[in-house]
C-alpha cells in the first residue's frame, strides 16, 4: 500500500479523533520537536530548506502511520467488542471531543464480566493510550507541515489596479521576468497617498495605543528576522496588509525590514511582493527600500538595464546614490552585494570613502577647557595592578558575564547537615529534575501554540521564544522559582523581570555569536596599557580618548523591546512556570493525597480599588527550601561589582559592563525620551559626563576585612539592630500560633473581642517579623557579596539619573548604602598619609561621631587627640572594650576610622603609612549653597559657609534664630500662638524643613514635618499642635525669604516658568552647564493593558513625550531638579579636575571621598570649581535656552501661554551683591 | 536602564490593575476623587509664602474643599420625624440612648427628645452645633452634642485624629458609655443617613468593624438604623434569585445581621445642604427620583459561635471579594487561588456541584464553604491568603 493512501487515512482518523478546536488535550506528555527545525542555520535558500524539511517530515510521517496501522490491527484482532465503539464514535461525529469517545468506550466495559475481560480491558486501554499518543504526535506533524505550506506569500492588494497588475504579471511570469516588473512597479505612484496622510495625521495626535501596537509589531518582525523566521514575518506582514484595519499599523520600516530579509536571502519574487504592498499602502520607498532591492539584484546577478532603471527611478524620487552607502546601516556582505549591483549599472561608480575617523572632537564648554587642554602637564592616576593581573581579571569578568549569573556562598551560619537537611536536599534535587523535564515540555507546548497564533497572522511571542534555547529558559525559570519570596511576588513585577532577563541574555548571546567578544578582548587588552602600573603609553590621556583612539568599531546599538513585549513574554514564561511545576501532595500534608499539587498559586490581593495578582509558592515548598538550607545565592551578573575596570563610557549606550547592555542615563523602563535626547546631541557635548562617569567607575575598591569579620560575627549570632545589623528570624517575636494553626483563634470560650485583640497582636508580630526578614535578606545579600569579594579588587561602574546625579550600577553592595555598607569598603589603592594625612583621619573620625559640628578643624583634631585612648581601645577591642565607637552617629565607619588611626599612629613613620581609607568631605546644606551662589545672597551665603569664617556656620541655627526674632515680635503684639511657642523654637524643630526646602518641600509637607518635631517635645501643649506648626512653617519660610531673598525669587521664577512651559504642552527641558540634556519625565499616565492568560495586566507608563505633561509635577519638580543638575555638574567638574591631578575621587552626591593625603587638594579643587561653575551666567543661559526651545516656534507664538512664558523667561531674577571669589578661601565650604 | 538600579528605590511605576467587576470600578472612582482633592489642596498651599501671607489660606481652605464634595441630607419635616420616633421607640426601652448621626438642623433630635429619649447628637458640621446645643438647654443633660463624624470613626490610617474625626475610645469615654459583651446586646442604638457619595465605602467600613469587633462594635451588638438609597438596600438584600444585584456586601450583610426594612420614603422628604448650612435646591434628577429606605441592622448573637471569628474574618472577606470579582466564573476556579486544598473535595463536602457558579451560592453557602475549609484537617495550610496581602479597604 502506498504511503500516500495511508497518510490520508491516518490523517482522517487523526482529524476525527482530534477535532480542530482542541489541539492539546491528552498529548501533553509528548515532546514537540517540530519547531526546533527552524533554528537550523543554513546557507541554502528557503525553498530548498523547506523541501528538505518536508522530506524529513514525510519520512517520519510514514513511520508513524505504519505504527498506527499496526496498533489498529492489534486492537481489532484482540477485542472485537470494542472495535465497534471505538470505530463508530469518531466517525459518527467529528465534532465530538475525544473525552466523550473515551467515556463511551469506558461505558461499554461493565458489559463484560470475568477476569479475562478486565484484563483485556486494561490492555485495551493501555493500547488505546499509546495509540492516542502516537496519533497526537502524528497530528502535530501534520499540523506543522500544513503550517509550512499555508504561510501566505502573495499579498492581497487593496488597490484594484495594482491587484490586477499583479495578477497579470503573475500569470505572464514566464514572459516578463520579475525584475522587469519591479522596474515598472517602481514608477507607479503610491496609491492613496493623500487619503493616508490625512488618516495618519488624525491618528498621530490621539492614539498612544496605536503607537504601542506598532512598536510591538516592528519588534516582532525584527525578532523573526533574527531567529530566521523570515517566511513567518512575511506571512504576518501579508496578513496585516490584507486587512485594512490592521494595515494602518504597518509602517515603511516594517516593509523595509522584511524586504531586507528577502534581499539577504536573494529571494526576488518575495521582495517584489513586498514592493507591491509598499506601493499599495501608499508609501514612498526610501533609501532602505532601494538598498534592499539593489542588494537582491546584486546577489542574483541581474543584468544592467534593470538596475539602471531602478537607479533612475531612485534619482527621480530625489534619493542620492551616495546615500545608499553612507546613510543606510549595512553589514559587510550586504554592502558588497549592493556595490556589485551598482557597479553593473555604473562601472565607474566608487562608493564614497568611509568617512575619515572624525577628528577627535573637542568639547567647547568653557568649564571644561582646562580638563581637555593639551600641553599642560597632567598626572592621570594609574591603577596599582600590573598588566598581567588586569588581563587575568578581565578574563574572570568575561566569564562571569557570559554565564549571566553568579552564584555566591551565603554567609548564613552553616548548619551541620543533619539527616533531615540531607533528606530535604535530596527531595529538592529530585523535584528539580522533574521540573526541568516538565518545564521543557510545557515550553514546547507554548511555543507550538504561539507558532500557531503567528500562523493566524498575529504577532505572537513565537520568535522571542526561539531566541534562547529551552535549556536556558528552563534554567531561568528555575532560578526565578528559587528566588521567589515566601509571601509571593506581584505577577506584573515578575513578568517584567523575566522579560528583562531574557532580553539581557539574548543580547549577551548575540554578542557572543557575532564574534564581538574577541574584538572586545583585543581592544580591552590594549586599553589596559593606559591603566596598568607597569606599562608606558606615548601620551597620557583620558580613558575615553584612549578607547576612541583604539578605534573599536561601534557595536550596533540594540533597541530595547517595548515594555509591553517584555511584560507579555515574561507573563507567558510565568504561566509556563505555574502550569509545569508541581510537587507531590504528600509534602504539604503528610497524610494527604498522593497526587501532584501545584507549587505556585496565582492569588489576588486588593489594594483599595486595585486588585493585584500575585504568584505565591505553596508554604510547603517554602518550608522545604528552608529545611534544605542551601547556602548559595544567585545574582545576575550585573548585580555584582565588576572584577575588572569597566569599559569607558563612549556614548549614551556603551560603557560599564563588558557585555550586558547598560544605559548611561537610567530611566523608568520603557521611556525613550532621555535616550533620544542624548543621541541627538553632538557627541562632544557629552564628553564631560562620559569622562566623569568613566572616572568614578575606574576607582578600584576592596573589602575592609576586619570590619567584615566583626559584622559577620554579629550577623551570624544575634544581630544588632542598633548598629544596623539585622537580627535573624529566630529573634523575631513568634506568633503564639500562626494563622495556619489558628487553634487559639477558634477556642470557643474566648469572647469575640478577645479574639479581635488576639488577631491584632498576631498581625503586629507578623509585621515585625516580616520587616525583620526583609532587612535580614537585604543584609544577607550585601554581606554575602562582600564575603565573595573579600580578597579581590573590584570596580563599581557608574551611570546617572536624568538630572546627572551619579549612581553605582550594582545595587546590593556599593558605597551609596548605609553606614554599614560604607564601612565595608575601602580604596584598593593605597597612598602614604603624608604630613597632614593623619590629621585629616582624626578630623574625619570626629565628623563621623557627629560631635563638635560647630568647632573649628583644629578643635576637632584636638578633640580626637584627647580621645586617643578611647580610639585605640575601640580599634583593639571593638566588641569587648569600652566600645566608644558604638555611640557615634556612624558607628561602623567610625570604627573603621579608629582602626586606621591606630595603625597609622603605630607605624614607625605615620607620614609614610600607606592608607586605603577614604576620607569624606560633606557640603553643608549643598542645595542652599547652590541657591545662595545663584542668587548671590550675602546673608544666606554666610550661613551656608560660602564665606570664610573661623567657625563653621550652621544654617539651621541661623534660621531658628531668625524665626525666634519674628516670634518675639508677634508675641509682643499679642499673637497667642507666638506666645505659646516661647522657648520651643530650636534648631531641631526647623532643621528638616530647611534642609528639604531646596528640594521643593511645600508648606503642606513642611507643616507635617514641624508638627512631628513638636509632637516629640513632651512639654509642648499638644492642643496647639496644628496652629503652632502652621505658624512656624510660615515663619520658617519667611526667615528663609529674609536670609535667602535671591533664592526664593529664583525658586519662584523656576516654578512659574515650568508651569507655563507645561501649559504650552511640553515637558521642561534644559541643558546642564556641563552639557547634559535634561528632560523632566513627568507626564500624564497612559494605561497599557495586556490581555489574556491567567490575568490581564495593566501598567501605566508616564514617561514619554507623546503624552501630555503633568503640570503639577513639572512645576514642583523643576526647582529641585535644576539644583540637582547644578550639584551634579559641580561634582563632575571636581571629579574631572581631581583626576587630572592624579587623585582618587568618588562621590555620594554632595559628599566627596578621597585619600587622607589628598583631602586638601580635593578641597581646593572643589572650591575652585564651585566658583568657576557659578561664574557662568547660569540663569541667563537657562533663560536663553528655554526661550529658544519653547518660544521660537512661529506656529505657537500666538498662544497666550507662550507670550506669558516669554515675559516670564525674560525677566531673570536679579541677584545680590555676594562676591563669589570668597568661596575659595572658605574652609568650611565642604568639610 | 537595563541593569538593575542601585541606590534608588525601584523606579518602576508599574501597578497592576485587572479587569475588575463593577465593584472595582466604583472603588476606582472613589479613590480618584480623593486623589484629585489632595492634589488641589496641595496646589493651594504650595504657593509661596509671601504671596500667601496676606491671604488667610489655612485650615479653612482645606475645609471648603472637603465639604464641597459632600452634599448632606437632613430630615427637615417634623411629620417624618414623628413617624421615625414611633418606629424607633415603638418597642425597645426608652432608657437606651439614641446616637443620632449628623442631625443637622435638629428636627428629628427635637422629636426624639420630645418622646423622652436620651439623645447623643454627633454632628460633623460645625455650623449646626450652636443650634443643636440650644435644643438641649433646659432638658437636664438629655441631649449631648459632640463635634464628631460618626462615619469616620476610627480611621484605618493610624495617624493623628482631630475632630470631627475621632476614635471610638475618645468618644465613648467622654460620653461615659461602657462596653457590653457580645451576647448581652447593645448599650445604644444609632440612627443616621449614610453619606450619599461614599455609601458603599461606608458600608464596607461598617462590616469591617462588625466582623472584627472593633470600633462601635467593641461596645456590643450595636443596632444601626440607617437611611440608604433603595438601590443599595436592594443590593444588601440580594441573593442568587436577583443575580444582578448580588454582591459581596450582600453576603457579608446577610451573614452578619438581621435586616429589617422599616420604611421607604421618596428622596424629596429630605433636604440637602451645601457647605455653609445653606439649603440647596435639588438639582440632580436621578437622585430626586430615588427612594430612601430605612433599614435596621442588628448583628446576630450567634455570629461568632462557629469557626468564623474576629480572628479570621479577613480571610472570609478576601474570599468574598475575590469570588465576586468574576461573578460568573465557576466557584472551583476561584478556589484554586484561595486555598491549596483539593477544590473538588471541598465542593463535595458542602454538597455542591463542581460546576456551581459564584452567583449560584447563597450567603449561607459561602459561610459553609468558609467553615468547611477552616475545619479541614488534612492540610497544614488552609488558605493562600496571608497578612502580607492584607486587603486595604477605603
Amino acid at each position: 500500500m502506498s504511503a500516500l493512501g495511508w497518510g490520508r487515512r491516518a490523517a482522517g482518523l487523526g482529524r476525527a479523533l482530534w477535532p480542530a478546536g482542541r489541539p492539546r488535550l491528552l498529548a501533553e506528555e509528548e515532546a514537540f520537536g517540530g519547531v526546533r527545525g527552524h533554528r537550523r542555520s543554513s546557507s541554502a535558500s528557503p525553498c530548498e530548506q523547506d523541501r528538505r524539511k518536508d522530506w524529513g517530515h514525510a519520512e517520519l510521517l510514514e513511520v508513524l502511520q505504519a505504527r498506527v496501522r499496526q496498533l489498529q490491527a492489534e486492537g481489532v484482532s484482540e477485542v472485537t467488542v470494542k472495535r465497534v465503539d471505538v470505530a463508530l464514535a469518531p466517525e459518527a461525529s467529528s465534532a465530538q471531543s475525544p473525552g466523550k469517545a473515551w467515556a463511551r468506550a469506558e461505558g461499554a466495559a461493565p458489559k463484560l464480566s470475568g477476569r479475562w475481560a478486565q484484563k483485556l480491558d486494561k490492555e485495551q486501554r493501555l493500547m488505546q493510550k499509546r495509540k492516542q499518543r502516537l496519533e497526537g504526535r502524528l497530528q502535530k506533524r501534520e499540523r506543522t507541515l500544513a503550517w509550512q505550506r499555508q504561510l501566505r506569500v502573495e499579498p492581497r492588494l487593496l488597490s484594484g489596479r495594482l491587484a490586477n497588475q499583479l495578477q497579470r504579471w503573475e500569470q505572464g511570469a514566464a514572459r516578463s521576468p520579475w525584475e522587469e516588473q519591479l522596474a515598472q512597479l517602481l514608477q507607479e505612484a503610491p496609491q492613496r497617498l493623500s487619503g493616508d496622510a490625512a488618516k495618519a495625521s488624525a491618528v498621530r495626535g490621539s492614539d498612544v495605543r496605536l503607537e504601542g501596537q506598532r512598536q510591538r509589531l516592528l519588534s516582532f518582525f525584527e525578532c523573526c528576522l533574527l531567529t530566521g523566521h523570515l517566511p513567518l514575518a512575511h506571512h504576518v506582514l501579508v496578513t496585516h496588509h490584507s486587512r485594512s484595519r490592521q494595515q494602518r499599523l504597518l509602517t515603511l520600516a516594517m516593509y523595509n525590514m522584511v524586504m531586507r530579509g528577502w534581499a539577504r536571502e536573494g529571494s526576488f519574487k518575495e521582495l517584489v511582493y513586498v514592493f507591491f504592498m509598499v506601493k499599495d499602502a501608499g508609501l514612498a520607498p526610501d533609501l532602505l527600500s532601494y538598498a534592499a532591492a539593489l542588494q537582491c539584484m546584486g546577489r542574483l546577478d541581474q543584468d544592467a538595464s534593470t538596475i539602471r532603471r531602478c537607479l533612475k527611478q531612485m534619482a527621480q524620487d530625489g534619493l542620492q546614490l551616495q546615500g545608499l552607502f553612507t546613510a543606510v546601516p549595512l553589514g559587510e556582505g550586504e554592502r558588497a552585494e549592493l556595490l556589485r549591483a551598482v557597479r553593473k549599472a555604473e562601472p565607474t561608480f566608487r562608493p564614497p570613502p568611509p568617512p575619515p575617523p572624525p577628528a577627535p572632537q573637542l568639547n567647547t564648554s568653557p568649564l571644561l577647557r582646562e580638563v581637555y587642554a593639551k600641553g599642560c602637564p597632567v598626572s592621570y592616576p594609574r591603577l596599582h595592578l600590573p598588566l598581567k593581573k588586569l588581563q587575568d581579571l578581565f578574563q574572570q569578568q568575561l566569564r562571569v558575564e557570559l554565564a549571566t549569573t553568579v552564584t555566591v556562598q551565603s554567609v548564613e551560619k552553616a548548619q551541620p547537615p543533619t539527616e533531615e537537611v540531607l533528606h530535604a536536599r535530596k527531595t529538592l534535587a529530585d523535584l528539580r529534575a522533574t521540573w526541568e523535564t516538565a518545564l521543557y515540555q510545557e515550553l514546547q507546548e507554548t511555543k507550538a501554540s504561539e507558532a500557531r497564533a503567528a500562523r493566524e497572522g498575529r504577532p505572537s511571542l513565537f520568535p522571542y521564544l526561539c531566541l534562547l534555547s529551552e535549556r536556558e529558559f528552563v534554567g531561568l525559570l528555575l532560578q526565578t522559582l528559587q528566588a521567589l519570596p515566601a509571601q509571593g511576588e506581584s505577577l506584573l513585577f515578575l513578568a517584567h523581570e523575566l522579560g528583562l532577563r531574557v532580553f539581557n541574555r539574548h543580547i549577551v548571546q548575540r554578542k557572543q555569536l557575532s564574534k564581538q567578544v574577541q574584538v572586545l578582548e583585543q581592544h580591552y587588552i590594549k586599553y589596559l596599557h593606559l591603566l596598568a602600573s607597569d606599562t608606558q603609553v606615548a601620551e597620557r590621556c583620558l580613558p575615553r580618548q584612549w578607547w576612541e583612539a583604539l578605534g573599536m568599531p561601534e557595536a550596533p546599538h540594540e533597541q530595547p523591546w517595548p515594555v509591553s513585549v517584555l511584560v507579555q513574554l515574561g507573563k507567558q514564561l510565568a504561566e509556563v512556570l505555574v502550569q509545569a511545576v508541581q510537587m507531590p501532595g504528600s509534602l504539604a500534608a503528610p497524610r494527604g493525597p498522593g497526587s501532584l499539587i501545584p507549587v505556585l498559586y496565582h492569588v489576588y490581593s486588593f489594594r483599595s480599588f486595585r486588585q493585584i495578582g500575585i504568584l505565591k509558592p505553596h508554604p510547603a515548598f517554602t518550608q522545604l527550601l528552608e529545611a534544605a538550607a542551601e547556602r548559595t545565592l544567585t545574582f545576575e551578573s550585573t548585580e555584582v561589582p565588576m572584577l575588572c575596570p569597566p569599559l569607558p563610557w563612549t556614548s549614551p549606550h556603551s560603557g560599564a559592563f563588558l557585555l550586558s547592555p547598560t544605559k548611561m542615563m537610567r530611566s523608568v523602563e520603557g521611556t525613550q525620551q532621555h535616550q533620544l535626547l542624548l543621541e541627538r546631541c553632538p557627541p562632544a557635548q557629552l564628553h564631560g559626563a562620559l569622562d566623569a562617569l568613566t572616572q568614578l567607575g575606574n576607582c578600584a575598591w576592596r573589602v575592609n576585612g576586619r570590619v567584615l569579620d566583626l559584622v559577620l560575627e554579629l550577623f551570624t549570632d544575634k544581630g544588632c539592630p542598633r548598629l544596623g545589623v539585622p537580627a535573624p528570624p529566630s529573634e523575631a517575636p513568634r506568633p503564639p500560633q500562626g494563622r495556619q494553626t489558628p487553634k487559639s483563634g477558634l477556642l470557643p470560650d474566648l469572647s469575640p473581642a478577645d479574639k479581635a485583640e488576639m488577631r491584632r497582636e498576631l498581625a503586629r508580630r507578623l509585621k515585625v517579623a516580616r520587616e525583620m526578614q526583609s532587612l535580614r535578606a537585604d543584609a544577607l545579600c550585601r554581606l554575602s557579596l562582600a564575603q565573595h569579594l573579600r580578597h579581590r579588587v573590584f570596580w563599581l561602574p557608574h551611570n546617572m539619573d536624568f538630572r546627572g546625579r551619579t549612581y553605582p550600577c550594582p545595587p546590593h553592595f556599593n558605597h551609596l548604602g548605609s553606614d554599614l555598607a560604607r564601612a565595608l569598603l575601602e580604596f584598593a589603592q593605597g597612598r602614604p598619609l603624608g604630613p597632614h594625612g593623619l590629621d585629616w583621619l582624626k578630623i574625619h573620625l570626629v565628623n563621623l561621631t557627629g560631635l563638635k559640628k560647630r568647632e573649628s578643624l583644629q578643635a576637632r583634631r584636638d578633640f580626637a587627640d584627647q580621645l586617643m585612648e578611647d580610639i585605640l581601645d575601640s580599634a583593639d577591642q571593638p566588641m569587648t572594650g569600652r566600645r566608644w565607637w558604638m555611640e557615634a552617629d556612624e558607628p561602623w565607619q567610625a570604627l573603621a576610622c579608629c582602626m586606621e588611626i591606630a595603625r597609622a599612629t603605630r607605624a614607625p613613620d605615620p607620614a609614610a603609612y600607606i592608607s586605603h581609607f577614604p576620607v569624606h568631605q560633606d557640603g553643608s546644606c549643598n542645595g542652599l549653597q547652590h541657591y545662595a551662589a545663584l542668587g548671590r545672597d550675602s546673608v544666606g551665603a554666610a550661613s551656608v559657609n560660602l564665606l570664610p569664617s573661623d567657625l563653621p556656620q550652621d544654617v539651621y541655627s541661623g534660621v531658628a534664630a531668625q524665626v525666634e526674632v519674628f516670634r518675639r515680635q508677634d508675641a509682643e503684639q499679642g499673637v497667642r500662638v507666638a506666645q505659646v511657642l516661647e522657648g520651643f523654637i530650636s534648631r531641631k524643630v526647623v532643621k528638616q524643613t530647611v534642609m528639604t526646602v531646596v528640594y521643593g518641600v511645600t508648606r503642606y509637607g513642611g507643616r507635617l514635618q514641624i508638627e512631628k518635631r513638636l509632637r516629640e517635645l513632651h512639654d509642648f501643649p499638644q492642643e496647639f499642635l496644628w496652629e503652632a506648626s502652621h505658624y512656624l512653617v510660615r515663619q520658617v519660610f519667611n526667615s528663609l525669604q529674609e536670609m535667602f531673598s535671591g533664592t526664593r525669587s529664583i525658586q519662584r521664577w523656576l516654578t512659574e516658568s515650568a508651569r507655563l512651559i507645561s501649559h504650552t504642552g511640553s515637558a521642561v527641558e534644559w541643558v546642564t552647564p556641563l552639557g547634559i540634556p535634561v528632560i523632566q519625565p513627568y507626564h500624564r499616565d497612559s494605561k497599557v493593558m495586556i490581555k489574556g492568560g491567567i490575568q490581564s495586566l495593566t501598567f501605566s507608563s508616564s514617561g514619554d513625550t507623546s503624552q501630555k505633561p503633568n503640570t503639577l509635577k513639572q512645576k514642583n519638580g523643576f526647582p529641585p531638579n535644576f539644583i540637582h543638575s547644578l550639584d551634579s555638574s559641580h561634582m563632575m567638574l571636581t571629579a574631572l579636575h581631581c583626576y587630572r591631578k592624579g587623585l582618587t575621587f568618588v562621590s555620594v552626591h554632595d559628599c566627596f571621598w578621597t585619600h587622607a593625603a589628598d583631602v586638601a587638594v580635593m578641597n581646593q579643587v572643589c572650591r575652585e570649581q564651585f566658583v568657576r561653575l557659578h561664574s557662568q551666567p547660569i540663569l541667563h543661559d537657562l533663560s536663553r535656552f528655554l526661550v529658544k526651545r519653547f518660544c521660537s516656534d512661529s506656529r505657537v507664538s500666538k498662544s497666550v501661554w507662550v507670550s506669558r512664558l516669554l515675559d516670564t523667561l525674560l525677566s531673570v531674577p536679579k541677584t545680590g551683591a555676594f562676591d563669589l571669589e570668597q568661596v575659595k578661601r572658605s574652609t568650611y565650604f565642604f568639610s | 536602564m537595563w541593569v538593575p538600579v542601585a541606590g534608588l528605590p525601584s523606579l518602576l511605576a508599574l501597578s497592576a490593575l485587572t479587569r475588575g467587576g463593577r465593584f472595582c470600578i466604583l472603588r476606582f472612582g472613589a479613590a480618584r476623587r480623593k486623589d484629585v482633592l489632595a492634589g488641589n489642596r496641595r496646589g493651594l498651599s504650595d504657593i509661596h509664602p509671601q504671596l500667601l501671607s496676606n491671604v488667610g489660606f489655612g485650615k479653612s481652605s482645606s475645609r471648603v474643599y472637603r465639604c464641597r464634595s459632600e452634599i448632606k441630607r437632613y430630615i427637615t419635616s417634623p411629620r417624618l420625624a414623628e413617624t421615625l420616633v414611633q418606629i424607633l421607640q415603638g418597642k425597645g426601652d426608652a432608657s437606651q440612648p439614641i446616637l443620632e448621626c449628623n442631625p443637622g438642623p435638629g428636627i428629628l433630635t427635637q422629636a426624639l427628645l420630645g418622646s423622652g429619649a436620651k439623645v447623643i447628637a454627633l454632628e460633623s458640621d460645625k455650623t449646626f452645633i450652636p443650634q443643636l446645643e440650644s435644643l438641649g438647654k433646659n432638658l437636664g443633660g438629655k441631649l449631648e452634642v459632640v463635634y464628631c463624624d460618626f462615619f469616620k470613626l476610627d480611621p484605618r490610617s493610624r495617624g493623628i485624629v482631630t475632630p470631627p474625626v475621632m476614635t471610638s475610645e475618645m468618644l465613648f469615654q467622654n460620653l461615659g458609655i461602657e462596653a457590653l459583651s457580645w451576647s448581652k446586646g447593645s448599650p445604644f442604638k444609632v440612627i443616621g443617613i449614610l453619606p450619599t457619595k461614599s455609601e458603599r465605602n461606608t458600608l464596607w467600613k461598617i462590616f469591617h468593624d462588625l466582623y472584627s469587633c472593633t470600633s462601635i462594635y467593641k461596645y456590643g451588638r450595636i443596632e444601626l438604623n440607617l437611611f440608604i438609597t433603595e438601590k443599595e438596600c436592594q443590593k444588601l438584600l440580594a441573593n442568587p434569585r436577583t443575580p444582578n444585584l448580588y454582591q459581596a456586601l450582600s453576603v457579608l450583610c446577610q451573614i452578619a445581621c438581621g435586616i429589617k426594612v422599616l420604611n421607604k420614603l421618596p428622596w424629596s422628604s429630605f433636604e440637602t445642604y451645601t457647605t455653609n448650612g445653606q439649603l440647596e435646591k435639588q438639582k440632580h434628577r436621578e437622585l430626586v427620583e430615588q427612594n430612601m429606605c430605612l433599614i435596621q441592622l442588628t448583628p446576630h448573637r450567634d455570629l461568632f459561635t462557629g469557626n468564623l471569628t474576629p480572628f479570621n474574618y479577613d480571610v472570609f472577606f478576601h474570599m468574598l471579594r475575590q469570588c465576586f470579582m468574576k461573578r460568573n466564573a465557576k466557584l472551583v476556579d476561584h478556589l484554586h487561588s484561595l486555598s491549596p486544598i483539593d477544590a473538588l473535595h471541598i465542593l463535595k463536602q458542602i454538597k455542591k456541584n463542581k460546576n456551581v457558579k459564584v452567583i449560584d451560592m447563597y450567603p449561607q453557602d459561602f459561610h459553609r464553604l468558609f467553615e468547611t475549609i477552616e475545619c479541614s484537617k488534612e492540610d497544614t495550610c488552609k488558605w493562600l491568603y496571608d497578612d502580607f496581602m492584607e486587603d486595604v479597604i477605603l
